[in-house]
């Protein structure tokens, strides 16, 4: 019994000292393996090598978990158990709060983004300790910076095409067998190339992102064949989308240039003599600067991170090059009407000025939640303003929102439907906008609505598109991410008369209102009794 | 790598042998009489494939043009059995590849599509 003690603890002496040789060993791996990849893929090799880079590079993260889940067990559950307890804390703390004076309530620390300085580009990182990571390239070269139409299209269509190193399909086949996703979109401020992985891929996935936004050829075969086919495809679909056209018109109304610009030209828009493969080549070198583009990981340590993006990103420029200047006119809000007849729907948006990330007014959040629209609940139409206006005309949608933009928000109340209920529905709610600034909301509606908002403010912080998006647009715009969650604690100061006042305010002030579809049916903003 | 069986890359390879046989390939080129009609040897490529239709449609407008110019003055000097005037010959030095490159890319996706395609994922435990 005795001997065999002791012979066990000898093994398990032996067996640790293995383990701490191949902890050395495999602790670089990642980088040996990813620079043996690299090397490989960049020279001409045949068959025999490349299915051994390709071995490589499917047993980079097998060797990867393998050291993380088996060798470090002990440190990892003890840094697990650190990091719940610091959670834990963070969540006690902000119910506390909610609990003891309904008062401000303090975002959990797990939802902020840290943010510093790796050679000149900005990385935020967040962990929340989940088993996969989402890393992103936001760049600041949405709609409104584009000098001219399509540019941003273009780019956006030209991520993950071919580079330098390897080919459009290589990229894809290579996150494939890793199980990553790999996304392209853009906003009105933002192009993001988002990458969708693993947790322990991550320096696959920094490589490729840097690789895109550096190394991609524009190729002109490419643009004909994939970028303009696709194009043309979305196009087709936009044409018929009656409240993207809706909000896309609110917008160039609101803000003609800039902000105002279309989030995706209509088949109707010449790009003909604006978008070739040149102008995108010029515009991404305007675009894709350090200066210019915040790398955010979400779940991804920041140690991890700073180090990739050390290694990777160092062949981005410090500075934008090229011909092009980016489009950086502040905005402006001027209001108007529009109107457009199309066969396939009736959609109208009444837009105001709304808040921006820039200042945030709370009781832009407020007046939003409280005409929502959609109800948050089953078989009742809610507390909501637009809500029990949308139950009035049947089958009508109804929705509001605060689209912030960095130096200028839009609130908008969009409805859409048949004609005849999207006049109903539209009186009712400039009706029910007029009665808050007339002071007719109940004390009961507006917690419901400081509540909603706190919610929508949290749940949209916690997960979903938004986070990248809104931590990395912060950082290019401002330097530091829009922290939705730290906007929680001023909505609760919103009282009645502030409501009041910010309602009528809209109200007095000029209206944006757009419509499209059957203008036979749909009232001008002048008989809602908008100015316009 | 050309659609065809060759051995110029062993040739060219070998400064010797590529010095060599240089005058006898030029010989031959000129012997051809495509450049009596005014045509580059890369017009002589069979159109009649989905890969060669791919590299005439990733051509540019002007070369894309100038190929169709060239194919025509060409049948027509073929219908009417006449060479075009000895200035308009093409000259050595206009002869160059100007489709293959595009052709041997179109190629060397499909081979790596291929090889994606029936690719071996070995496990390394």
């Amino acid at each position: 019994m005795r001997r065999s003690l002791v012979e066990s603890t000898k093994k398990k002496g032996l067996i640790e000292s293995v383990i701490r040789r191949l902890l050395a060993v495999t602790e670089n791996l990642p980088e040996m393996s990813s620079f043996l990849l690299r090397a490989f893929n960049h020279t001409k090799v045949k068959l025999p090598s490349q299915t051994f880079t390709r071995q490589l590079s499917t047993t980079i993260p097998l060797l990867n978990m393998f050291s993380r889940k088996a060798l470090s067990r002990g440190a990892q559950i003890a840094a697990r158990r650190q990091a719940c307890l610091a959670q834990r804390r963070g969540y006690a703390a902000a119910t506390a709060t909610v609990t003891a004076t309904s008062a401000p309530t303090s975002a959990p620390s797990s939802l902020t983004y840290e943010t510093a300085d790796v050679s000149g580009i900005k990385v935020a990182t967040r962990d929340s300790h989940g088993p996969t990571t989402k890393l992103a390239v936001v760049a600041k070269a949405g709609t409104r910076y584009q000098p001219a139409p399509g540019l941003t299209v273009g780019l956006e269509e030209f991520a993950f095409k071919n580079t330098q190193k390897r080919s459009a399909l290589r990229i894809v086949r290579e996150s494939e067998l890793l199980g990553g996703q790999l996304v392209a979109y853009h906003t009105r401020e933002a192009l993001v190339l988002e990458a969708k992985f693993l947790r322990e891929d991550i320096p696959y996935f920094a490589e490729l992102l840097a690789e895109v936004i550096s190394e991609t050829k524009y190729t002109t075969y490419e643009f004909h064949e994939e970028v303009e086919r696709v194009m043309h495809l979305k196009q087709a679909k936009l044409a018929n989308d009656v409240s993207a056209l809706a909000l896309d018109a609110a917008h160039s109304v609101a803000f003609h240039t800039g902000l105002g610009s279309s989030l995706y030209p209509t088949s109707s828009t010449p790009i003909k003599s604006y978008l070739s493969e040149h102008a995108i080549v010029d515009y991404a070198e305007a675009v894709y600067a350090k200066s210019n583009i915040a790398l955010v990981g979400d779940g991804a340590t920041t140690a991890a991170l700073h180090r990739w993006t050390e290694q990777f990103f160092k062949k981005v420029p410090a500075s934008p090059s090229g011909p092009l200047a980016l489009n950086t006119k502040p905005t402006t809000y001027y209001g108007g009407e529009q109107r457009t007849a199309h066969p396939g729907g009736n959609s109208i948006v009444i837009a105001f000025p709304g808040s921006s990330f820039g200042t945030f007014k709370p009781e832009i959040s407020v007046l939003a939640a409280l005409l929502g629209g959609q109800s948050n609940v089953k078989w009742s139409s809610g507390f909501t303003l637009l809500s029990q206006a949308a139950a009035t005309a049947p089958g009508v949608i109804a929705s509001a929102s605060n689209l912030a933009y960095s130096d200028s928000g839009l609130l908008t109340i969009q409805i859409s439907g048949a004609a005849a209920s999207v006049r109903k529905a539209a009186d009712a709610a400039v009706k029910a906008l007029k009665g808050i600034a007339e002071g007719k909301v109940s004390s009961e509606s507006l917690t419901k609505a400081i509540a909603k908002a706190k919610f929508d403010a949290l749940e949209a912080s916690q997960s979903g598109v938004s986070t990248l998006l809104s931590a990395g647009s912060g950082i290019v715009h401002t330097g530091k991410p829009f922290q939705i969650a730290e906007t929680v604690k001023s909505l609760s100061s919103v009282t009645a008369d502030k409501l009041k006042t910010a309602a009528k305010t809209l109200i007095d002030g000029k209206a944006t209102v757009s419509v499209v579809g059957d203008l036979h049916v749909l009232p001008y903003a002048e008989e809602l009794g908008l100015k316009v | 790598m050309p659609s065809y069986a060759t051995l110029a890359p062993f040739i060219v390879k070998r400064p010797w042998l590529h010095n060599l046989l240089k005058p006898v390939a030029s010989w031959y080129a000129n012997a051809a009489g495509y450049r009596q009609l005014g045509l580059r040897f890369d017009d002589l490529i069979l159109e009649e494939d989905e890969d060669v239709l791919k590299a005439i449609q990733r051509l540019s407008p002007k070369e894309s043009y100038d190929r169709v110019y060239r194919i025509r003055r060409a049948y027509q000097c073929s219908v009417s059995h006449k060479l075009l005037p000895k200035d308009q010959w093409t000259k050595p030095e206009e002869d160059v590849p100007y489709l293959s490159p595009i052709l041997e890319q179109i190629k060397a996706e499909h081979k790596e599509k291929e090889a994606l395609d029936s690719l071996t994922v070995i496990k390394s435990h």
